[in-house]
């Protein structure tokens, strides 16, 4: 790479101190790069303890500290109510995807059966069909099937992505077929060879699948505005945080108390468990 | 005895019995596979139909009104001025966006590929705005750049980027292209990886310098990736959607200098209740897309082999 240019160079006299100096200038580059990206979060923390008054001051330690803004925005704002369903539909989503990811992965992975692949394919293309287009018919559809009062039509349409199936039939096809042989000789039926057997062995894919289907629909913003907005008791993390800007367009500490709590559970397993979040994006990156 | 009739059963028996293996393995396929394909059918192609026959109705609140209205939604979307400020905001947004968002990635990657100390974490750091909440981050820079926020304060400007017309474009634009640049910069890490070392090494001995190893090998040689990203995030960047809506309330103003195309159908649906003209929207932008997305592997596809 480029370090071995420098490498290369610094036998040649007069060039250990430009390399010195090059060095300098990078750690100070980085640095600016590095304060550019996180100076917007650390005053979003520092004003989320200012007082109102004080959160049009550009300092950097509130004075005086409180926390009252975020005892508002957990029981005034109900932030406390959109955690709560954030949290339940990212679980419920996540176990859905899991287990019918899995199920039709594994299907498409190792069972034999007539137009297989011609289905797959089919699968594979609904990753094309844009939400633009699908907007206003799965609206119309779940508003004439009653499932839009509550949870269930946004829980049916994300029960399993093809992504997610793709993603877990190309990991059980790196599997190899000695622990399905094993598993068909104890006499284990299909279901049992996959519940019991595959399905183990596919944790690092489940680990993966987990983390870049929570943050999907943690940070899903387009389809709980479209099918939750007005009904304020099914209101996410994110919808929450965008009426709270247009009700109260200068609450800056609540807001900014708002704007870390949609932020802290992606960052959590963000920082945990990181090296998932990279391939992911890449394998993800060139399935598209 | 037996056993001369049970040899002469067995391939029978052998052959009906791994008949019927076949048999139970594809229902227990078809078995796996029904609920996944439900959901991709209800969700996924179904509504592609749905979309079309909708847009050829007059479509309110209230459902389907009675008689074809032909192609009278789609007139009523080609004739909107509203749809061409749309279109014309989001060809201005994606040609400015997405030249910088490579840049900065490009730029990034380069930074986090030297030896330096805590390259994971810088890594990390830039990486981390790219998967964080965008409307989140989106209310973050509303603060931070709102006339009374920190960077007015600081610098003694009284600028109101979000609020301008004439501004707010390029402050999404800058918001944007800062967020997404993490993860260009992870594809050019993987493409800077993907060249092999001795390519450096000879240029080094023929004593070329960064600056020229940089523009004569290193830029050439990322040339799929740079291909990559002009196609995924091109086309990502036709969809804008969260940033204009939270940044104007969902008015698509002011102005209507924050009305993206989806957000125009999304007006259309939740604003005027004319769910006609959205769907008859949402077909016209879909051939938008496919049309640039040809386009673009055409034009770049044929120079990537040549």
């Amino acid at each position: 790479m480029l370090q071995t240019v420098a490498a290369a160079e610094s036998p040649i006299p007069g060039r250990g101190r430009s390399a010195i100096a090059r060095k300098v200038l990078l750690y100070v580059l980085v640095t600016v790069v590095a304060l550019v990206f996180f100076i917007p979060f650390v005053y979003t923390i520092s004003t989320s303890f200012k007082t109102i008054p004080d959160s049009v001051n550009v300092t950097l330690i509130p004075h005086p500290w409180t926390t009252a803004a975020w005892h508002d925005i957990w029981k005034n704002y109900d932030f406390k109510l959109y955690f709560r369903n954030s949290f339940f539909l990212c679980a419920v989503i996540v176990a859905c995807n899991i287990f019918l990811g899995g199920l039709g992965g594994y299907a498409f992975a190792r069972l034999r059966f007539p137009g297989r692949d011609l289905l797959f394919l089919l699968v594979l293309a609904t990753i094309m069909v844009p939400d633009q287009l699908r907007l206003i018919p799965i609206y119309v559809m779940l508003v004439n099937w009653h499932l839009v009062a509550n949870f269930s039509g946004y829980i049916f349409m994300n029960l399993v992505t093809a992504t997610n199936l793709f993603f877990m039939r190309q990991y059980f096809l790196t599997i190899p077929k000695d622990f399905e042989e094993a598993a068909k000789l104890d006499g284990a039926g299909h279901f049992k060879t996959f519940w019991r057997v595959m399905l183990p062995l596919a944790l690092p894919a489940i680990g993966a699948l987990t983390i870049l289907q929570f943050q999907g629909t943690w940070n899903d913003f387009f389809w709980p505005l479209i099918l939750f907005q007005g009904r304020t008791n099914l209101y996410t993390v994110q919808l929450g945080l965008a009426n709270l800007r247009f009700e109260y367009t200068t609450l800056w500490p609540q807001i900014a108390a708002g704007s870390i709590i949609a932020i802290v559970p992606i960052l959590v397993i963000f920082l945990a468990l990181q090296r998932f979040f990279v391939s992911g994006a890449v394998s993800a990156g060139v399935k598209g | 005895m037996a056993t001369a009739s049970a040899t002469e059963a067995a391939p029978n028996r052998l052959r009906s019995s791994m008949l019927g293996a076949r048999l139970r393995e594809a229902g227990w396929g078809y078995g796996f596979a029904l609920v996944p394909f439900a959901v991709f059918g209800i969700f996924f192609v179904y509504p592609f139909g749905y979309a079309i026959y909708i847009s050829f109705f007059h479509w309110g609140i209230l459902g389907k009104q009675a008689g074809a209205a032909g192609t009278y939604n789609y007139s009523k979307v080609l004739h909107d001025h509203i749809f061409h400020i749309a279109l014309r905001n989001i060809a201005e947004y994606t040609i400015a966006v997405v030249p910088l968002e490579m840049a900065l990635g490009l730029g990034l990657a380069l930074l986090i590929n030297q030896k330096i100390r805590g390259r994971n974490f810088f890594r990390s750091g830039f990486y981390f705005p790219s998967i964080a909440s965008s409307v989140a981050i989106t209310v973050i820079a509303l603060y931070f750049l709102s006339p009374t926020g920190p960077f007015n304060t600081f610098f003694g400007f009284s600028t109101d980027g979000f609020g301008d017309a004439n501004t707010v474009g390029w402050s999404i634009v800058g918001l944007n292209a800062w967020t997404t640049s993490g993860t260009v910069m992870i594809f050019y890490l993987a493409g800077l990886q993907a060249i092999p070392e001795d390519v450096y090494e000879a240029a080094a001995l023929d004593g070329a310098r960064a600056w020229r190893t940089f523009w004569k090998i290193t830029f050439p040689l990322l040339r799929p990736t740079h291909f990559f990203c002009l196609v995924v995030f091109g086309i990502g960047a036709l969809k804008l959607f969260d940033q204009s809506y939270i940044v104007s309330g969902g008015t698509g103003g002011p102005n209507y200098a924050t009305t993206t195309p989806i957000l125009y159908i999304y007006r259309q649906a939740f604003g005027s209740y004319d769910f006609g003209v959205a769907a008859a929207a949402g077909v016209i932008f879909l051939g938008v897309i496919l049309v640039l997305t040809v386009g673009q592997w055409f034009t770049l596809g044929r120079q990537e082999a040549g």
